[in-house]
């Protein structure tokens, strides 16, 4: 894939970093997934593109609640 | 130029809305100065948010009986991180455990913080509008370090997120703990900006944690009981097994069994009794 097609998903990544250093800094708790919510929207972004991942990056913060099981949980 | 920002994103912008009818709400219904409704707004959202906590503090009571055998994985694999995370998750799904911490609720609050932010930017309070606080904030639409009292604020910031940080981490690694209590002195440059308002929405979220924490604390050593007890029984039991020397065969069973009759004083004549139902 050619730079300017992964741009908008490198743009998506370069938010979830953002969130990583600010935010996401703020609060010790690990998640209760492997790999962590933000690893698996990273890994998203990348494998499906912008629109994809956030959809599945979405999908995947709705499950990480205190009433889901948690686990081992890749990116397909 | 940022007002153009957040209006392009209509999101941001209806959450600004919303949080701006939430203040004025507090302000002109209940009467509060503008810098309490900023307090009685982050009260409300916590309180929104117990049903999460109180679920989280029943998984981490679950958790917390399990603790032993995750210290020893932890340590198993004190080297490989990555390989820690997979087997503590292989083991949370073997023992049923649903873990205590998730990344939802922790988000949820994100939104609120941004629309608070823009809120305070934007918003043009009304003419001779009371925006102290205590006493010691002038304005808590202005800059935190614009006003004595912001740098006040900052120190119970400081103190108050780290606390809040020691009181939500399960981590047991000093390391951990060690960048937990510095984020909070890194943070303070960047929110020595923001109004002071803002510092306050965090010193009083970061109260609540604090607060939580403090009664999750007192509930979560009832459930350890078991555990503990356990380990009474065990050594209680050599002097009784001399007495009764049958229970060689009981020995290698897992703790989990004995778990439900921790209180119980004659757990070993409920053991006959399981063999006296064939002679009954």
């Amino acid at each position: 894939m050619s730079v300017v097609l992964r741009l908008p998903s490198l743009l998506g990544i370069g938010l979830v970093w953002l969130y990583r250093l600010t935010w996401g800094a703020l609060f010790p708790t690990t998640c209760k997934y492997h790999p962590s919510c933000s690893e698996y929207a990273i890994q998203a972004l990348r494998k499906h593109g912008l629109v994809r991942g956030s959809l599945m990056a979405g999908w995947r913060l709705l499950r990480c609640n205190p009433w889901s099981r948690g686990g081992f949980d890749p990116v397909r | 130029m940022n007002h153009m920002v957040v209006f392009a994103i209509p999101v941001l912008s209806q959450l600004e809305a919303v949080m701006r009818h939430v203040l004025v709400w507090f302000h002109t219904t209940l009467g509060l100065t503008w810098a309490w409704s900023i307090v009685g707004t982050t009260v409300v959202v916590r309180m929104l948010l117990v049903p999460l906590t109180i679920r989280q503090i029943h998984s981490m009571q679950n958790l917390q009986r399990y603790a032993p055998q995750m210290k020893e994985i932890q340590k198993k694999y004190k080297n490989d991180r990555q390989k820690q995370n997979e087997e503590l998750m292989k083991f949370y799904r073997e023992h049923n455990i649903n873990p205590a911490a998730s990344c939802l609720p922790m988000l949820l609050q994100l939104p609120v913080f941004i629309a608070l932010y823009y809120t305070l930017k934007h918003y043009h309070f009304p003419p001779g509008s009371d925006l102290s606080w205590l006493n010691f904030i002038h304005d808590i639409s202005a800059g935190t370090t614009t006003q004595w009292g912001g740098y006040l604020l900052l120190v119970v910031y400081v103190v108050s997120q780290m606390a809040s940080m020691l009181y939500m981490t399960t981590a047991t690694n000093k390391a951990q703990q060690r960048i937990m209590l510095v984020m909070p002195l890194v943070f303070v440059t960047f929110i020595a900006r923001f109004p002071a308002g803002l510092v306050l929405y965090w010193v009083t979220t970061n109260l609540w944690t604090v607060g939580q924490g403090l009664i999750t604390r007192r509930l979560i050593p009832k459930t350890p009981a078991p555990s503990t007890a356990i380990e009474r029984r065990s050594s209680r039991t050599p002097p009784k097994d001399d007495g009764g020397t049958g229970d060689n065969g009981a020995k290698p069973d897992e703790p989990l069994p004995q778990q439900p009759k921790p209180q119980a004083t004659a757990p070993r004549q409920v053991r006959r009794k399981k063999k006296r139902p064939s002679r009954r």
